[in-house]
């Protein structure tokens, strides 16, 4: 903590190291401050690098009349109207200078013959707008992040600290505030727990893949720190706007992405009926069908009546093989299919998170000094989140985060640092009781089984499609759950970090469950049998989510308003 | 099927064999099998005896991150994209990469990879736009090495990386590449740390390309360094 009232030389804690942490980092280093950049393991293991088909930007360089405004508005509408509009429009204002910034990094991006960055089509978008790498987009720009960020770590602005999982935030109350002072960190190798003070805790932790076993993304991505920020009394919203990504496959180890540049290159989805290809997409939403916004494509694979395929063959092996070498390399690895050739069978699966930590357009939580950007905070995505949005989106999110924390009122005297590190001596001693002793506690569940039940009702009760009466057997299970939870014990094999995170993920599921039951409408993501209606009259608007003793409390804000 | 595993309970302690039987699906990787043994609640090895669950690090399980790399077999591989259909034997032996300070069972400590290139100041500094023309010639293999997943294979294979205290492997190699080829103020600085941390000291197996779960082509890196 620094006691300097100056707005450098100031520490700023940012957990979790993909593209909005490295994004923060920088920034952070550049205004002068001094960023602590920690993760479980470096960035080329974080989701970021599996993001594949593009960011977008309304760069206008393929003759079509695109704009920022065109822009604003799919995202708005694809969000179905509940992402705040300022907050969208200054997103989209970005998008330009930020692929001109990762141009200036020695990002790889496909480019024209004239040598202009190139762009495809993606689902929502009614211009091409997505800047792409191959199918690599994510991991080109990580690249070009993390030599940028070296750059700041041999200059000592950033300073990064591997291997740590965490813990806990440092949170006192404060004349009725809550506001946060650092976090504790589980570190893995060394088996102990450790503290950092910061002027600001920035959480760039991810979405929440943990909660609902396998997904698309990433296994360390598991929902946690949003999870226990959520007990710690920091807000989350929309919790109940889960994306399934529409076409993915199927293996024994995990669900992967055929990225949505399949689509945007020309890629048709059809099913079989008597032996002819059926183009339900085209047939129900005309010539674009199968570029529709991805909660409406989900819905219509998952309401097909036989299995669904994408075919790309036609668009012949060497396009393939420029454009989206990644896919055929995928397919042909893991389920054995020459794309080139045949078609892919496809099935939708959880694939991002709209909702997250509640944030303002300053990326500040309801906690002072807690901030969150990336997939771990909601804010431009609404109801549902257009292809390509989330890329720029975690950029995007870390430098208005550096700018918030810049301009931030901080004047902590050197007595004050001083109380509040003997403040949360008393926490941070029983936060160790607690982790040790549990690792030596006999009676015991297994946290594997506990996942793996708790993937299941998140599955079965909640999925693609609502209703009552599963949501509420659903919140049943999951308040017996939380009631056996401190008996969840690692054996020796397993981490310490893999049985108490157990907690917190499954506060964080009856939020889920709990917004989406109080949510009595369908809009984008959240499908509703009993409800097939969007009801603008009580539901236009983000859904707020609290904790406290154990009980979610739901209101509904207007954002903007 | 048996799977042999050599572990460890922490930094530092002796490393022990236990063996177990898979008798889960063969289409699989190697990946899968671990999550199948570990799936189970009280795992035994093969003697019937309760074993802790095998430690072991994974992210994105599709060959993109890196995460899982270990000696399968006797070579360096990914558990991901290491399917159990393509290997010869009948028995499947995990060890750690050797080449790291192991952690705790298949998991090792690769700071060693971010510190190097940190040591080495591989940054590109100031950007410089090419042509269409050097664009056309250098941006599949830019491409290619950007995919650099930082895992470590090829210093576990390579016969002139040790510890990495002077030479710093194909991996540093080709992210010199990367930013020499596109940095308008730092290419000496890249080239002369390339020569000192890399071409001083590699003998030109060119091992590194037969492991890389990128299919990088460090021999085209070296053709473009060697010449500019």
């Amino acid at each position: 903590m620094n006691t300097n009232v100056q707005k450098q030389g100031r520490e700023i804690l940012i957990i979790g190291s993909g593209i909005a942490g490295l994004t923060c980092a920088i920034e952070v280093a550049k205004s002068g401050n001094k960023a602590i950049l920690v993760s479980p393991y470096p960035s080329e293991r974080s989701q970021s690098v599996m993001a594949a088909g593009g960011i977008n930007a309304a760069l206008n360089t393929c003759g079509e009349n695109d704009s920022v405004a065109l822009h604003v508005k799919d995202t708005f509408d694809g969000g179905c109207g509940i992402a705040s509009k300022e907050a969208v429009e200054r997103l989209c204002a970005d998008a330009p200078d930020i692929i001109a910034w990762l141009e200036s990094l020695g990002t790889i991006f496909n480019r024209d013959e004239n040598g202009n960055i190139d762009l495809r089509a993606f689902g929502g978008q009614c211009k091409r707008r997505t800047v792409y790498s191959g199918a690599s987009t994510g991991k080109q720009i990580v690249t070009a992040l993390v030599q940028e960020a070296r750059k700041y770590e041999c200059g000592k602005r950033i300073e990064r600290r591997a291997g740590r999982h965490f813990h806990s935030a440092l949170i006192r109350e404060e004349d009725g505030d809550k506001v946060c002072y650092g976090a504790l960190f589980y570190n893995e190798f060394m088996n102990r727990l450790e503290t950092i003070y910061a002027d600001a805790v920035i959480m760039a932790t991810g979405g929440q893949n943990g909660v609902f076993g396998k997904t698309t993304g990433s296994t360390l991505c598991d929902g946690y720190a949003i999870g226990k920020l959520f007990m710690q009394g920091a807000e989350i919203k929309n919790p109940e706007f889960i994306q399934y990504h529409p076409t993915t496959i199927e293996t024994t180890q995990k669900k992967m992405t055929i990225t949505e540049g399949a689509r945007g290159e020309g890629g048709r989805l059809y099913y079989l009926q008597d032996n002819q290809r059926v183009y339900f997409m085209e047939a129900l939403y005309g010539e674009k069908g199968n570029l529709m916004p991805r909660d409406i494509v989900s819905k219509c694979i998952y309401q097909a009546p036989s299995q669904v395929y994408l075919d790309i063959s036609f668009l012949g092996k060497e396009k393939i093989q420029e454009r989206l070498p990644e896919v055929m390399e995928l397919c042909q690895k893991y389920i054995g299919i020459d794309v080139s050739k045949e078609s892919i069978p496809v099935t939708p699966s959880v694939h991002f998170f709209m909702g997250g930590l509640a944030v303002d357009n300053k990326h500040r939580t309801n906690i002072k000094h807690l901030y969150a950007i990336g997939e771990c905070a909601a804010q431009y995505h609404g109801a549902n989140r257009l292809g390509g949005n989330s890329l720029l989106s975690a950029i995007h999110s870390g430098r208005v985060a550096a700018d918030s924390v810049y301009n931030e009122e901080n004047n902590l005297t050197e007595a004050d640092a001083f109380a509040i590190q003997k403040y949360f001596e008393c926490y941070i001693e029983k936060q160790k009781e607690v982790l040790f002793n549990r690792q030596e506690e006999q009676q015991r569940i297994s946290p594997i089984r506990f996942r793996r039940e708790l993937a299941n009702v998140m599955h079965n009760q909640l999925g693609i499609c609502r209703n009552e009466k599963d949501l509420e057997e659903g919140l049943s299970k999951i308040e017996h759950m939380l009631n056996t939870v401190t008996y969840v014990t690692p054996d020796s094999g397993n981490s310490p970090y893999q049985a108490y995170v157990i907690e917190a993920m499954v506060a964080l599921a009856k939020a889920i469950l709990t917004a989406a039951l109080s949510r009595k409408e369908s809009r984008g993501a959240h499908i509703r049998s009993d409800y097939p209606e969007q009801n603008d009259l009580l539901y236009y608007a983000a859904t707020i989510v609290s904790w406290q003793n154990g009980s979610c409390f739901v209101r509904y804000e207007r954002e903007d308003a | 099927m048996l799977v042999k595993i050599k572990r460890q309970k922490g930094m530092g302690a002796e490393p022990y064999w236990q063996t177990f039987s898979y008798d889960g699906e063969r289409n699989v990787t190697v990946s899968a099998v671990l999550e199948y043994l570990n799936g189970q609640e009280n795992l035994v090895d093969i003697d019937g005896m309760p074993a802790p669950h095998i430690r072991w690090a994974c992210s994105c399980m599709q060959n993109i991150c890196g995460a899982c790399a270990m000696v399968i077999n006797g070579r360096p591989s990914l558990a991901c994209n290491t399917f159990l259909r393509d290997l010869d034997d009948k028995i499947l032996i995990l060890e750690p990469l050797s080449k790291f300070p192991t952690a705790i069972d298949l998991t090792v400590d690769r700071s060693i990879i971010q510190e190097n290139l940190k040591r080495a100041e591989v940054f590109l500094g100031e950007y410089e736009s090419a042509s269409v023309k050097d664009r056309k010639k250098n941006g599949k293999q830019q491409y290619s090495v950007a995919k650099c997943m930082k895992c470590g294979l090829c210093l576990e294979v390579c016969p002139n990386y040790k510890k990495g205290e002077n030479f710093f492997g194909a991996l540093f190699a080709n992210e010199s590449y990367l930013l020499h080829s596109q940095s308008k103020d730092r290419k000496k600085t890249l080239k002369d740390n390339y020569k000192e941390h890399f071409s001083a000291g590699c003998s030109k197996s060119l091992s590194c390309q037969d492991v890389c779960p990128a299919g990088i082509s460090t021999l085209t890196t070296l053709l473009n360094m060697n010449h500019k």
